[in-house]
């Protein structure tokens, strides 16, 4: 059996006394398309640096494709393709500088780096621009870019923050085309979005995480099932803490990946808490 | 909405001095900013001395000036204290702190309370604090020599002073606007330091054709006097000197024409605040211009660097590229060739015809040297300033950290080589060639003293960093506590290489200079190595800080 493509355990980030993300166990296989969620500073990010290597955990460990992140960070390093909250950009390279050094520094040889760069800005529809700096692009433009730099090397397992914001509709095409490719070439992607819609599309996994704390994990029928047999139980019982003020379950009803994940992190607000000041 | 009342409008400058307040005490959470308040305390303690022995000069001058009935000349004391005011913090960008308003935008805040707030927040630096005490010592000085003249004295320093702040922050506020585009920064950073450079030959042209009786400054300055008189400083001084006489009418109105000036600084800024406070956006993308015309893509293959690995030699081009779109670091290039030409036309000391370099054209390389290694402080101790966010990338990509250092080493380098090789032929034109033991013994020192300034620097680079723009003058600003750790690096160098060449000199072989320096930089490379092999350890232990600072807006 292959080893998890990612693995955590206990995997415990502090900064001071906020516990930012609390025994994580989590498991992701090789080939899935994994979708990470979670509110507003539930650790989304804090999880994705610490798995790519950007922040050390406080406690606990890190597993790429079976190798210790602390052991040999530079091994995996050269697995994985990383489109970071920062991006990671060199703005005072043009884009195509930026690829081939890019390339070059994951270990390509000089005629594979620029070809794949050149193949690169073609499919992304940056080589329209070839004397322009990476600074001078637009926030969607260097998103496209980082997008690339972190597949030119070819990645087994793809982490990504956000990949869709601020991209508009046409590149989110393309970006969305171009990943579903990878999976079904047997790459693992591994990404945060707040559009539901889109990581429901896309992902055959989801794990949801909530105050630093992993509350759900599993594919979306799995989670489904979950949800569901909890609203029975709500309906079930008689405590009310277990029907927490959601509507109950239609039976044959199917949840929408935003319905579940209102559902298991409690987001919904009741009526009387909106704010009688507001005009 | 309703016009906000005093009360809120007092809430908000409490609300915005408070959050100035917390961020202080925030900055000191981390290393890097307590050492930061350690080192602008020792800086600040530098400027105070500098205020208070300038406040002494300025009120003994101006007590002289007032004993003896020449009040007028004051306004040799008030030329530099303008000058000081308003050259300094563009000079001296890494004392000076700018602080970004432009959020404040957003908040409803009245026009009266954003200009206030960037008038009183953007004077608090040296040069307000070193002029002001200047200015304070004239007072003090004119009070000493003639009591009744006190109110006086004081009134018109306030109004300079109320000048000189108004002048500094609408210059800054004009510059702002100019440089809102990276070309025009990168155009007009160069004719800034055109026009810098320019001012360095003042003094020494004037010397030299003063001195060979062809230039006629006297005349000249006979013809700027009278226009001198419309300007501050020389309303200052006619202020005073017609108090003096008991001129009441003529000093009125030099008072109310140095509040002209006052207002006329104030309006030159107010406009600019006004356009600010209305929403100008100076952003990138506005003047960013269209590409209209698809061409290829410009991919073209990588620097083959056969001696070197192809990651070092990636670094090593990606380097190159950042330095080449650096107009200001690259024009910096000429700067030690232009030291010598200073060198050529300034007379050591009054009384000599000749320079100190024409006297003695062997210490011509040397300092041209000296100075070559000087320029490259900024980028050495900082390497990762210009990387900005992309430093990320170093922790993600399967590299080393020494590799990343060696390659941004060497090219350093390779700019120190090619400054030697500009210094040399500088030296051989203005001077002379400089001889084989002298040329030899100089490049031994350049290696010590770039090994162990790489050395330093690397590390002072992961400990202390700061995102800088190599493309605009001014914006490659040190931390305080790194500019604090190269001087003393700096001085310990110079020392121990001037130490060298006296030994040399008492032994009269330059060649022992050589093999002493070269013996130096022996054990500057262990020490360089050492800095490679801690690099990776120190990175990775402060990579959260090192990513904070650098990738921060």
């Amino acid at each position: 059996m292959d080893a998890p493509a990612i693995s955590t355990r206990a995997l415990t980030r502090t900064f001071g006394s906020l516990v930012a993300v609390q025994d994580m166990n989590l498991d992701v296989a090789p080939g899935q398309f994994f979708g990470f969620l979670g509110p507003n500073g539930a650790g989304k990010s804090t999880t994705i640096k610490m798995l790519t290597g950007l922040l050390a955990p406080t406690s606990g460990s890190i597993s790429i494709l079976g190798i210790d992140l602390a052991a040999d960070p530079i091994e995996i390093k050269r697995q994985i393709g990383v489109v970071p909250e920062g991006m990671a950009l060199f703005g005072r390279l043009t884009g195509a500088e930026y690829l081939n050094f890019v390339g070059r520094m994951y270990g390509l040889d000089r005629v594979t780096a620029a070809q794949r760069a050149a193949e690169l800005l073609d499919f992304m529809q940056l080589d329209d621009q070839p004397k322009t700096l990476v600074t001078d692009y637009s926030h969607g433009m260097q998103k496209k870019l980082a997008l690339a730099a972190a597949v030119i090397h070819g990645p087994r397992i793809l982490f990504l923050d956000e990949p869709f914001e601020g991209v508009d509709a046409i590149a989110s095409g393309t970006l969305k085309s171009m990943l579903q490719r990878m999976i079904a070439r047997g790459a693992t992607i591994f990404l945060t979005s707040h559009v539901l819609e889109i990581v429901e599309r896309l992902c055959s996994h989801v794990a949801i995480i909530n105050r630093g704390r992993l509350v759900a994990q599993g594919s979306l029928e799995e989670l489904r099932a979950g949800v569901a047999a909890q609203s029975q139980a709500a309906l079930a019982s008689a405590d009310p803490s277990l029907a927490n003020a959601e509507q109950p379950l239609v039976p044959g009803e199917k949840l929408t990946l935003e319905q579940i994940f209102l559902r298991i992190v409690g987001g919904s607000r009741t009526v009387d808490q909106e704010l009688s000041w507001l005009g | 909405m309703a016009r906000l009342t005093s009360a809120q409008t007092r809430g908000q400058l409490a609300a915005i001095t408070a959050l100035r307040w917390q961020l202080f005490l925030h900055s000191l959470r981390s290393l890097g900013g307590r050492l930061e308040m350690v080192s602008r305390i020792f800086s600040f303690a530098g400027f105070g001395i500098m205020g208070f022995g300038g406040a002494v000069g300025a009120g003994f001058g101006a007590w002289a000036f007032v004993s003896q009935g020449r009040a007028e000349q004051i306004a040799f004391l008030v030329w530099p204290i303008l000058l000081f005011w308003q050259l300094f913090p563009v000079m001296a960008s890494a004392f000076s702190e700018n602080v970004d308003f432009s959020n404040l935008l957003r908040l409803p805040l009245s026009f009266r309370s954003y200009a206030l707030v960037r008038i009183v927040f953007g004077a608090s630096n040296p040069s307000t604090l070193v002029g002001a005490l200047w200015l304070l010592g004239l007072v003090v000085g004119v009070s000493i020599a003639r009591p009744m003249l006190f109110p006086l004295a004081f009134l018109t320093c306030v109004l300079f002073a109320l000048f000189n702040l108004f002048l500094s922050r609408a210059i800054f506020s004009w510059v702002e606007r100019w440089l809102a585009t990276r070309r025009a920064r990168e155009i007009l950073g160069v004719v800034f330091l055109l026009f810098v450079i320019s001012l360095q030959f003042i003094g020494p042209l004037a010397n030299h054709f003063s001195g060979a009786r062809r230039f006629p400054l006297e005349h000249i300055l006979l013809q700027v006097l009278p226009f001198e008189r419309l300007l501050p400083p020389g309303i200052v001084a006619a202020s005073l000197a017609r108090a003096a006489e008991g001129q009441v009418v003529l000093t009125l109105g030099a008072l109310l024409i140095l509040a002209a000036w006052t207002l006329a600084a104030l309006w030159l800024l107010i406009v600019r605040l006004a356009a600010q406070y209305s929403g100008e956006n100076l952003s990138e993308a506005s003047a960013r211009p269209f590409a209209s015309v698809a061409r290829k893509s410009g991919v073209e293959i990588g620097w083959n660097l056969p001696l070197l690995p192809g990651r070092v030699a990636a670094m090593l081009e990606k380097e190159f590229h950042y330095l080449s779109r650096s107009g200001p670091v690259l024009f910096t290039l000429v700067m030690p060739v232009v030291v010598l030409l200073i060198f050529r036309f300034t007379p050591a000391r009054s009384g000599h015809d000749e320079s100190f370099l024409l006297r003695a054209p062997d210490f011509a390389f040397p300092v041209g040297a000296a100075y070559a290694v000087l320029i490259l402080t900024n980028i050495l101790y900082n390497a990762f300033g210009a990387d900005g966010g992309g430093v990320q990338l170093f922790f993600l990509l399967p590299v080393r950290f020494r590799e990343i250092l060696v390659a941004k080493n060497i090219a350093y380098a390779f700019l120190l080589a090619i400054e030697m090789c500009l210094v040399w032929i500088g030296t051989a034109l203005i001077f002379r060639p400089p001889a084989p033991g002298v040329t030899v013994a100089t490049l031994a020192g350049v290696l010590f003293a770039y090994l162990v300034n790489a050395a330093a620097g690397n590390l002072m680079s992961l400990v202390s960093p700061k995102k800088f723009d190599t493309a605009v003058l001014g914006r490659q600003r040190l931390p305080t506590t790194t500019v604090l750790a190269s001087l003393a690096i700096q001085a310990a160098v110079v020392g121990l290489g001037a130490l060298v060449f006296l030994l040399s000199l008492h032994w009269a072989n330059l060649w022992t200079a050589a093999l002493l320096l070269l013996a130096l930089a022996a054990f500057a490379f262990i020490g360089y190595l050492y800095s490679l092999r801690a690099a990776d350890r120190i990175a990775f232990s402060r990579r959260e800080a090192l990513l904070t600072a650098l990738t921060r807006a």
